[in-house]
């Protein structure tokens, strides 16, 4: 295959050991994603998509195949790849501020820091007003803003989500759609998210990958450039658009399909 | 007609007024409700209500003809036996001397127990190696050492303080070690993928969460620390709380005997609000239901 700058996962498996069994959790996944591109991994609960976003993050090892990162190995956890989590990782002793710098911090970046990075990703997520608040006193959005600007002032190359937004309403899940798109696209950031949610994947994806269960597969990668034809954030209209619609269709047949192989 | 609708359609927005109240602690309808948040002034009034109640009880039953006053004493002669004991018999000195005892070997205790207590939280391995020995060392009772110490070291404050510290240090490393476990994994795997490294997690993240639990464990385990004082001054001991209360009992001074476990009781008492203060003023950003 071409090397290019991006994400590249080839033949990666992953099995599990339970009481004495094991348990093909991933079986042979390759996929692509270029630099600067949203990519989601998309599919039924169980079908291992946390399992191989934490094998790129480097936070589980791969019982087979490999991955790399603008051509570097991917085996441990590391700058590089910024993780951002469903469960709310705010560091509770640390202002939103300093949750924000803490990155630097702890790779000695003090350029970057007086530079005023870290301002700059607290307005980038609207949360200039509450710089000097603990999070106890922020909202579950809030929180989650915190977490994608502490990861983006860290400048990754590759921001990696597991269903950040899965525990926000739906209103407010929206606005964190699109101010995440927004951020992204003017950081240039390459983004790999975990969805369960098909509007959600279509929506922030420029490449969906569809897994299979029991073992993961990957079943089928969807492109949905339809939306280069809209207008951006514009909601409604990617809601009415037939494509939307269409693609929206066939993935539930998909998830059908996969619903009836577990029964 | 229309009243009873306006009637239903106040009650309505009345509930989500009510719902919002509720949590802040200013009115529950109920006196013993769950979960109850209750005002300072009235938590206050209880707490002395439930004081007073307790002395009451000690006056009236030292009245009774049931015990000679000289082996029950009533609460106000305990106190005036306290004035005089600060006053005329020098015992502010041997406040001191205990309270010295408590702080030193107290504060050797936490200067093992702590990195113990952290490395053990921290890593499986270091846990698998001190866990099983300390574990069990905890359930020796320290005052069974007393004869030992007493002819390894003698009479003098090494003794006491060792048998203060290895009354405290097991227990305190396998605390310190528990609140240091339960630093929850995402925030580890957080700090991981910003690019920390093993020891700034250490610190930063597993030390830095743990923090408000050992010093909530700390002050649990002062208290413990105030009885083997008590121990070790009574086995062997010139000066001390314990000492005075065992020269009293020579002479059959109930009254300074009652007078020491009071002086024990308060600054007991002082220890912990210290602790609970530090708790506060270093923590505020567990707000203020965890406080
Ligand atoms: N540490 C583990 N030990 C054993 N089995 C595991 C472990 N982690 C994951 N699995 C199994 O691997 C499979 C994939 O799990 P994973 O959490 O990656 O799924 P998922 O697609 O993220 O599901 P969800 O949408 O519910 O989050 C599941 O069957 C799960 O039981
Ligand atoms: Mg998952």
């Amino acid at each position: 295959m071409l090397s290019a700058r991006g994400l590249s996962v080839s033949g990666i498996s992953k099995s599990f050991q339970s009481g004495g069994r094991t348990i093909l959790a991933l079986d042979d996944i390759s996929l692509s994603l270029p630099a600067g591109k949203v990519g989601v991994l998309l599919g039924p609960s169980g079908c291992g998509k946390s399992t191989l976003l934490r094998m790129i993050a480097g936070l589980e090892t791969p019982s087979g195949g490999g991955i790399t990162l603008n051509d570097r190995a991917v085996y441990r956890p590391a700058r590089d790849r910024g993780m951002v989590f469903q469960d709310y990782t705010s560091f509770p002793w640390l202002t939103v501020r300093d949750n924000v710098a803490y990155g630097l911090k702890i790779n000695g970046d003090s350029s970057a820091l007086n530079e005023g990075t870290v301002d700059h990703f607290i307005r980038a997520v609207g949360l200039d007003k509450f710089a000097d608040a603990y999070p106890h006193q922020l909202s579950g959005g809030m929180r989650q803003r915190v977490a994608i600007a502490r990861t983006l002032a860290n400048y990754p190359d590759l921001l990696l989500m597991d269903e950040p937004f899965g525990a926000l309403d739906p209103e407010t899940r929206w606005q964190m759609q699109d101010l995440l798109l927004s951020v992204v696209r003017k950081e240039r950031t390459t983004v790999m998210a975990v969805s369960h949610d098909i509007e959600e994947a279509l929506y922030l994806g420029d490449v969906v990958f569809f897994l299979s269960r029991h073992p993961g597969r990957l079943k089928e990668t969807l492109y949905p450039d339809f939306k280069a034809g809209l207008p951006e954030n514009d909601r409604e209209a990617f809601l009415q658009s037939d494509d939307y619609r269409r693609l929206d269709l066939h993935i539930r047949r998909l998830m059908r399909d996969e619903g009836r192989d577990a029964a | 007609m229309t009243a009873k609708l306006s009637e239903t359609a106040t009650r309505h927005t009345m509930i989500p007024k009510t719902a919002t109240e509720a949590p802040s602690g200013k009115r529950s309808d109920h006196w013993f409700d769950f979960n109850q948040t209750i005002p300072g002034a009235q938590r206050f009034m209880l707490g002395t209500v439930g004081w007073l109640a307790f002395l009451l009880f000690w006056q009236v039953t030292s009245q009774l003809e049931f015990a000679p006053d000289r082996l029950y004493p009533g609460p106000a002669a305990v106190f005036s036996s306290l004035q005089e004991l600060f006053l005329e018999k020098g015992f502010f000195s041997d406040v001191v001397s205990s309270v010295t005892r408590i702080v030193i070997s107290f504060g050797i205790a936490i200067l093992i127990a702590l990195p113990l207590g952290l490395l053990m939280g921290s890593f499986a391995r270091v846990d698998s190696l001190l866990n099983p020995l300390l574990g069990a060392w905890r359930y020796l009772p320290a005052p069974a050492f007393i004869p030992l110490l007493l002819m390894w070291l003698g009479t003098g404050d090494t003794q006491k303080i060792t048998l203060l510290l290895m009354g405290v240090v097991f227990f305190l490393v396998i605390m310190l070690a528990d609140v240091t476990r339960q630093t929850p994994r995402v925030l580890i795997e957080t700090a991981k993928t910003l690019g920390g490294g093993r020891r700034i997690i250490l610190w930063t993240v597993l030390f830095r969460h743990s923090l408000p639990g050992y010093v909530d464990t700390c002050r649990q385990m002062l208290a413990v620390s105030w009885t083997y004082l008590v121990i070790a001054e009574i086995v062997a001991a010139t000066d001390g709380i314990g000492a005075m209360m065992m020269r009293a009992k020579r002479f059959v001074h109930v009254d300074d005997i009652m007078a020491g476990i009071v002086t024990i009781g308060v600054l007991g008492l002082l220890f912990d609000i210290l602790f609970r203060l530090v708790y506060r003023k270093c923590f505020p950003y567990l707000g203020r239901e965890q406080s």
